[in-house]
């Protein structure tokens, strides 16, 4: 926050770090909307789950652990902040049954003040990005379009429905994604994702970006059944399965004398050709 | 019935009079009206294509009234609120008008595409069915190639299709062509940059694929198309064999008026099939896909199924290329270039050089049922199952992603099975038809041995002895197979 | 076989018939649903089934009521007897005879055909110009140039986080094909090695490789940021960014080329000059 530039009085910056320490808790607690006795309860709250959930794999001071096979079990969490922590958390990635799974999106291990209280506790263990607060209303559905093209579809596919990375991963669908977990994920660069900051999009921006994520959810299809709206793959299958198939039913059914029983004859008719 | 029909008749005189007093046509008419079409199913395959085709014209004309190749900036401001106020071309803009703005225009998009995919579907069933029945053999292989050369051109004309719209997907495909025309050795820079007016994506590609699209292509095709029912008139159909059926007459229904009938209800029926697809699945939804930037691309990028082998021998062939004193053939020549090549050029040659190895040059009007003749079969399964990995090749992604794999695996796994599924599939085939006419009780082709094929190919082969070679169904030979 | 008696259209009669009018009503259905502001899944039902209702009810009335008699063309030889052709040999040498002899007339004939022929080919050069040095070099070329971001805003270093990934263009060329660039901030513990040579060519751990792929072209959009691969998602191409955006799977047989990165007096990162190859796919005289 403050430079150290040589012109500057050691007076001067304290009381920059002042102002801007009161504004910072000034903020989160409008944020928060808690009290500030409830802050103290939830530092206590998120350390106590930490050390039940968390801190075999990521260590005490949230430094990450190395096994005594020499393989690591867990990741440090000092750089994860808030973004990182919230991101895990609420789409139940974490905490993870052994340190060899994958981490994938399932049931939340924690919910509501819980939720909250350890992800703030991870935050207080290093610095990292903030979890923004997302606001869709008003958000610039297009321009999120734009930004998600240009940044999100190489990986997460046009219709969001993700896509295959190599040597085995995969960026995951958005299909079920919250609007916050969004947000946490582009600030943090969960796994193989990049890291998106404020500097690069900034809080509008990032706010029509999330917007445009929960537009593909449901987005309009105006054709019809959307068949995946990942283009020429199931496309093909369709052409082929229904459209190639009902044809040659079509075809075999013409093509061949009998299924109707013939009501009528033609009176010059010499007899039936066919033995 | 027949008081109605008489009043009818002197209903209709006077048209058909007038009409044959000034172009005589009478006896042609009737000629036409009393062609004898051969009583099987798979012979109205090829109609499936024709009438794909017609509606492809229909639609694509209708299109064309609402439709802008121009790669002018504009700015959207149509209904579609997700792409408001974003920089796209007129193109792209005329097609999300043509889909959101135009009553019936997203029907009509749909059903154009759905045909298109048709289309190809129902060339390349009945080139199988020519194939597999022998129906190119002698007096019919100039249709063969005319067949083959509509093939290519249906291919080149969907392509040409799909990427004028200028959204994503289809700038990324085009962004592929040029790359592949690019590696051509010597000319590629010259042909790349005569087609598309300079560099990629260059001033006039969008442009000048429309007047291909819409002109060029659709006249050439309408034409051969000409020539090629034509000479079916000429040729008369080929029949399976049956009794009475002989290879000097055609047995099968008249075309007045029963077959006529039924070739009309089929348009009608594959026109409903198109308008289903059309109506009720949703194709290309381009305005997902956004408008073209080179600097941008989706996941699960792939081209329309009939282009689907190419990407997909793309896709599986190694990091190779050849480089030599300065000069370089490029890793997608081979895949790209080489491969389509090989492909259409065996196709166009496959009548002679099968006439070749079997020393068979006669005329053939009776078809061959596939098990008789178990090596073309086999090694035309075979070819079936070379094409089919390499399309699975190009959904390795979307097949990764929906099985959970690793896509390089995958990849692994196609660079063998391209390979060794073919050889599978053929000696199954030719195990299974020899099987069948075992049972059956039917006779085999006569057999040739491995080692005389390249002289035959070459035409040096001098046949031992006149007689031709018995047919030998049971006899395990390991130095001598059958072919064809 | 029942005996011919117009009267009992019977089963095939009536189904024929509601076939029509099926397709009657779908076609009057069509029309409204058009004139109500349109409905694309209704029109498409309502054309399928117009259309498969007239097509069915005549292939019934085909099947049920046209004559089934079975019919036999005879085939007549294809080629024609000797003496038509030796006919026609002659009526055309007929007409060839008088001119062949005349050796000067033909040689003079050809040769202005020929000339005609080639002198048609050159309009076709106006199609495109003369491919030069365009394919081997980028707007970069020649000095230095701000990178900027798609808006044209520049870049300065602390906006690209570690684990970043931004695309940039040269300054005043955004939408030039050839020269998207990524610029990717890697992790200072990740094991980054520059190539011999190009020890500074980049600005503390910010790399710029060029985005479109060595192999067909397409952006190499896909950073795998922990492993730091780069992954083209149309051929599989894979590289990585750590060891010069080498390729390590994939149809991709070159190196992504790399940009020259340095700063600015404002601060701001600039490209000292062009990529280090010619940018994407090859061509037969690349190396020339």
């Amino acid at each position: 926050m403050s430079d150290r530039r040589p012109g500057l009085r050691r007076r001067d910056v304290l009381a920059v770090g002042l102002v801007l320490a009161t504004a910072l808790v000034i903020t989160s607690l409008v944020i928060s909307r808690r009290p500030a006795a409830a802050g103290a309860d939830q530092q206590a709250r998120g350390r106590e789950l930490y050390l039940t959930g968390c801190v075999s794999c990521h260590g005490v001071k949230g430094e990450g652990v190395v096994g005594p096979d020499g393989r690591r079990r867990g990741p440090s969490l000092q750089t994860s902040g808030e973004a990182g922590a919230y991101y895990y958390l609420s789409t139940g990635r974490m905490p993870l049954g052994s340190s060899d799974e994958q981490p994938r999106r399932k049931k939340r291990a924690y919910e509501g003040a819980d939720l909250d209280a350890l992800v703030a506790y991870v935050a207080s263990l290093g610095t990292g990005p903030k979890a923004p607060i997302v606001h869709l209303a008003g958000a610039d559905l297009a321009k999120g379009g734009e930004l998600y093209r240009a940044n999100c579809q190489a990986c997460h596919s046009a219709s969001g429905s993700g896509g295959a990375l190599s040597y085995g991963r995969a960026a995951p669908s958005l299909h079920s994604a919250q609007p916050r977990e969004i947000a946490a994920a582009m600030r943090a660069g969960p796994g193989q994702m990049p890291v998106f900051s404020s500097r690069e999009i900034g809080g509008r921006d990032l706010d029509a970006v999330v917007r445009y994520v929960q537009y593909l959810r449901t987005p309009r299809d105006p054709g019809g059944l959307p068949i995946g709206r990942i283009g020429p793959i199931p496309e093909g299958f369709v052409a082929w399965s229904i459209g190639m198939v009902a044809l040659l039913a079509i075809v075999a059914w013409i093509g061949t004398r009998m299924p109707i029983r013939r009501e009528v004859e033609v009176p010059d008719q010499p007899g039936e050709g066919s033995p | 019935m027949s008081r109605t029909t008489r009043a009818r008749r002197a209903k209709r005189e006077p048209v058909g009079r007038w009409i044959d007093d000034r172009l005589g046509v009478a006896k042609l008419a009737r000629t036409a009206l009393n062609k004898v079409f051969p009583d099987h199913w798979s012979f109205m395959i090829g109609e499936l294509g024709l009438y794909s085709f017609v509606i492809l014209v229909l639609t694509g004309a209708y299109l064309t009234f609402f439709f802008r190749a121009s790669t002018t900036e504009v700015t959207y401001a149509g209904s579609y609120d997700a792409l408001r106020g974003v920089r796209m071309t007129e193109a792209y803009r005329s097609a999300l008008d043509i889909s959101f703005d135009v009553r019936a225009g997203l029907l009509m998009r749909q059903i154009h595409h759905w045909a298109a995919l048709l289309f190809l579907a129902s060339i390349v069933v009945h080139l199988g069915r020519v194939f597999f029945t022998g129906a190119f053999r002698r007096p019919r292989e100039i249709n063969w190639m005319v067949g083959v050369t509509l093939l290519i051109l249906a291919i080149f004309n969907g392509f040409a299709g799909y990427s004028l719209l200028d959204d994503q997907l289809s700038g990324t495909g085009l962004r592929i062509a040029y790359s592949i025309a690019l590696s051509i050795p010597v000319a590629g820079t010259w042909i790349t940059s005569l087609l598309f007016g300079g560099e990629f994506p260059g001033p006039d590609i969008i442009n000048r694929l429309y007047v291909i699209h819409i002109l060029i292509i659709p006249a050439i095709i309408t034409v051969l198309l000409t020539v090629h029912l034509a000479i079916v008139v000429r040729h008369k159909h080929t029949q399976f064999p049956g009794p009475g059926r002989r290879e000097d007459n055609v047995v099968g229904e008249r075309m007045w008026p029963t077959y006529a009938a039924k070739a009309t209800g089929l348009f009608f029926l594959t026109a409903a099939v198109v308008c289903f697809l059309g109506g009720v699945f949703q194709i290309n939804p381009i305005w997902i896909y956004g408008p073209f930037d080179a600097a941008q691309v989706s996941s699960a990028s792939q081209p329309d199924w009939y282009m689907g082998w190419l990407d997909g021998a793309l896709r599986i062939m190694p990091g190779w290329e050849i480089r030599a004193f300065g000069f370089e053939i490029p890793n997608p020549f081979f895949p790209g270039v080489l491969l389509a090549g090989l492909t259409f050029g065996l196709l166009f040659a496959w009548p002679f050089l099968e006439a070749r190895v079997t020393g068979d040059h006669g005329e053939h009007h009776i078809d061959d049922r596939p098990r008789q003749r178990p090596v073309r079969t086999a090694l035309g399964v075979a070819t079936i199952a070379f094409y089919v990995i390499l399309f699975l090749g190009a959904g390795a992604d979307v097949l990764s992603t929906t099985f959970g794999l690793s896509v390089n695996s995958v990849l692994w796994t196609f660079r063998f099975a391209v390979f060794v599924a073919p050889v599978v599939a053929g000696s199954v085939t030719y195990r299974l038809c020899r099987e069948l006419c075992r049972r059956d009780g039917l006779p085999m082709a006569s057999k040739v041995s491995w080692g005389e094929i390249p002289s035959r190919l070459l035409g040096r082969h001098r046949p031992p002895d006149a007689s031709p070679h018995p047919a030998e169904p049971d006899e395990p030979m390991p130095t001598h197979d059958e072919l064809v | 076989m029942t005996s011919p008696e117009p009267t009992s259209g019977g089963a095939a009669e009536r189904l024929a018939a509601a076939c029509f009018l099926l397709a009657t009503a779908a076609a009057i259905g069509l029309a409204v649903v058009y004139w109500r502001g349109g409905q694309t899944q209704l029109e498409g039902i309502m054309l399928a089934v117009a259309l498969g209702g007239i097509g069915m009810g005549i292939v019934v009335v085909a099947k049920a009521f046209l004559p089934d008699e079975e019919a036999t063309e005879a085939r007549e030889p294809l080629a024609s007897p000797e003496a038509e052709v030796a006919k026609l040999t002659a009526d055309l040498e007929s007409g060839e005879a008088p001119v062949a002899r005349r050796r000067v007339l033909v040689a003079s004939l050809g040769a202005a055909l020929t000339a005609l022929g080639a002198s048609l080919l050159f309009p076709i050069r106006s199609l495109g110009p003369r491919p030069g040095r365009g394919l081997k070099t980028t707007p970069y070329e020649g000095g230095r140039k701000r990178v900027v971001r798609a808006d044209g805003t520049p870049v300065r270093p602390a906006d690209l986080p570690e684990d970043g990934v931004i695309t940039v263009w040269p300054e005043g060329h955004t939408d030039a094909a050839d020269a998207p660039t990524l610029l990717i901030h890697v992790r200072p513990n990740q094991g980054f090695r520059p190539r011999p040579g190009r020890e500074g060519w980049t600005i503390g751990n910010i790399v710029a490789y060029s985005k479109i792929c060595t192999h067909v072209g397409c952006p190499v959009g896909l950073y795998q940021a922990a492993e730091g691969l780069l992954l083209c998602p149309c051929h599989q191409s894979t590289f990585n960014v750590l060891e010069g955006a080498r390729p390590i799977f994939g149809p991709a047989a070159r190196s992504l080329p790399q940009l020259p990165l340095a700063l600015d007096a404002a601060g701001y990162i600039v490209a000292t000059g062009d990529f280090s190859d010619p940018v994407g796919p090859g061509f037969w005289d690349r190396e020339r």
